[in-house]
């Protein structure tokens, strides 16, 4: 019964790793990120992974740096401090200008804070708004191109993370997550299995696993 | 080493001086992914080449005059080690680095959506720590590689191969004691195998003309066998957890 079960899960998102120059299709179909077209065929641009089924032709892409895009909600690093302000580094190309007067707190060099991007101008360099500075806790450094698998369905990977190790978490689209209190080393290594198998299904099932002990294959 | 004045026979019974067919590649290995600093990164052994290569990037471009409004810039980096050779190399950059840097960044330039990234910058580290002929076509196939890992957008891999001319007959990747024959022509030629583009060609000698076709349709099947394992590198990084489950 459960393999029959499982079978029409997989078909139903059936998923394959594509290479750059590879070809997604040659029908015609809406296009997504990740693809281009040439003489009427859609290749994927980059190494990640396309769903054949999908009505629209685009690509998760595995890895690669973090491009700012409108509501992405990141973490940043106050880097430098300037006459009414400070630059933040975002992990991404550019650093972002965050104005002294957007925020109550005074910044620092090494400050922490979350901000929402404003727009992005055509050379990716983000305005920042609803900033928020955060105190204490650690920064650990994801691949970006995995968040989404960090934050889950409705954030239900999130809940997992959070109860398995009671960490205040706040998980940046830049590929930075804030955590404090909890256990933050048996974070570091859900975030670490995450990372390592972004590309598998139920994930949130082994994730919960680890964390409740149990030995993951 | 050939002694002086002592003929060899570079193709004898069909095959070569290292028992290869006149169209076999050396054997080759391909790793992505192996420098966890860098944002892309692959190691490739061909034959007695070995090259590594590290990708950081895309960057903002610094100096600022430097920088295309327009389109990003690939800044490539040749270097060889000084154990790469039989005499030891100079660590210093010389003539030869210089202009390898030049062309095999051009080379991956073409295949790269650089328009994506304005005023940014792809530095591409290549460091060959053994040598054997075709270092430039070994580390235009594993940059490429890298560059791929490193997740920037690209139209298709590179694959570069050398094809040449040993004792008359043309053959498909030289290995050192072909490439001193005394007729030798070694072409190094980077091809995009899906459109089937050149992006790289450079030529050491002489060739006719129904030379060059015979020699280039080589080069073309010898990139379709390299890009084969380029996608099965890349895959692999993948594919290994999924096997364990």
């Amino acid at each position: 019964m459960e393999e029959k079960k499982d079978e029409v899960v997989v078909e139903h998102k059936k998923k394959i790793v594509v290479v750059p120059g590879e070809l997604i299709t040659d029908e015609r179909k809406k296009l997504g990120q990740h693809v281009f077209i040439e003489n009427g065929k859609v290749y994927s641009d980059t190494l990640g992974l396309s769903y054949p089924s999908s009505s629209v032709a685009y690509v998760v892409p595995l890895s690669g740096r973090y491009l700012p895009q409108r509501d992405d909600l990141i973490i940043g690093i106050v880097e430098r401090l300037t006459m009414k302000g400070a630059m933040v580094n975002i992990n991404s190309i550019y650093s972002c200008y965050l104005s002294a007067d957007s925020v109550r707190d005074k910044l620092e060099l090494g400050t922490i804070v979350s901000a929402k991007v404003d727009s992005v101008n055509e050379t990716n360099e983000a305005d920042l708004f609803d900033t928020r500075v955060f105190f204490g806790g650690e920064i650990i450094s994801v691949t970006p191109s995995k968040v989404p698998r960090m934050v889950g369905k409705n954030g239900s990977m999130l809940s997992v993370l959070k109860e398995g190790t009671g960490c205040n978490l706040l998980v940046g689209r830049n590929g930075w997550v804030w955590a404090k209190d909890g256990d933050t080393a048996k974070l570091v290594k859900a975030l670490r299995l995450i990372e390592k198998e972004a590309h598998f299904d139920n994930l949130t099932v082994k994730v919960e696993a680890f964390l409740k002990g149990k030995k993951v294959k | 080493m050939a002694k002086k004045n002592e003929k060899i026979e570079y193709v004898k019974n069909g095959k070569r001086v290292d028992g290869r067919k006149v169209d076999e590649l050396r054997p080759i290995k391909m790793e992505v992914g192996v420098l966890p600093n860098a944002d892309g990164s692959a190691y490739l052994e061909w034959g007695q080449n070995k090259v590594l290569v590290g990708v950081h990037g895309p960057k903002e471009a610094l100096p600022k005059h430097k920088q295309n409004p327009y389109k990003g810039l690939v800044r490539f980096v040749y270097r060889m080690a000084t154990f790469s050779v039989p005499d030891r190399k100079n660590p210093r950059p010389g003539r030869r680095e210089v202009e390898i840097s030049k062309v095999s960044g051009e080379a991956l330039e073409k295949a790269i959506f650089l328009e994506n990234f304005p005023n940014c910058a792809i530095d591409v580290y290549l460091e060959i720590f053994d040598s054997n002929a075709g270092s430039r076509a070994a580390g235009i196939t594993a940059a490429s590689l890298a560059i791929a890992d490193a997740g920037i957008p690209m139209k298709d891999l590179v694959c570069a191969v050398g094809v040449g001319k040993a004792g008359g007959e043309i053959i498909l990747d030289l290995n050192k004691t072909e490439e001193d024959a005394p007729d030798a022509v070694d072409i190094p030629i980077a091809i995009m195998p899906r459109t089937k583009e050149i992006t790289l060609l450079q030529m050491d000698g002489l060739f006719t003309k129904a030379e060059w076709k015979k020699a280039s349709k080589l080069a073309f099947e010898g990139c379709d066998q390299l890009k084969k394992m380029q996608e099965e590198a890349l895959r692999k990084k993948f594919d290994t957890a999924e096997k364990k489950k």
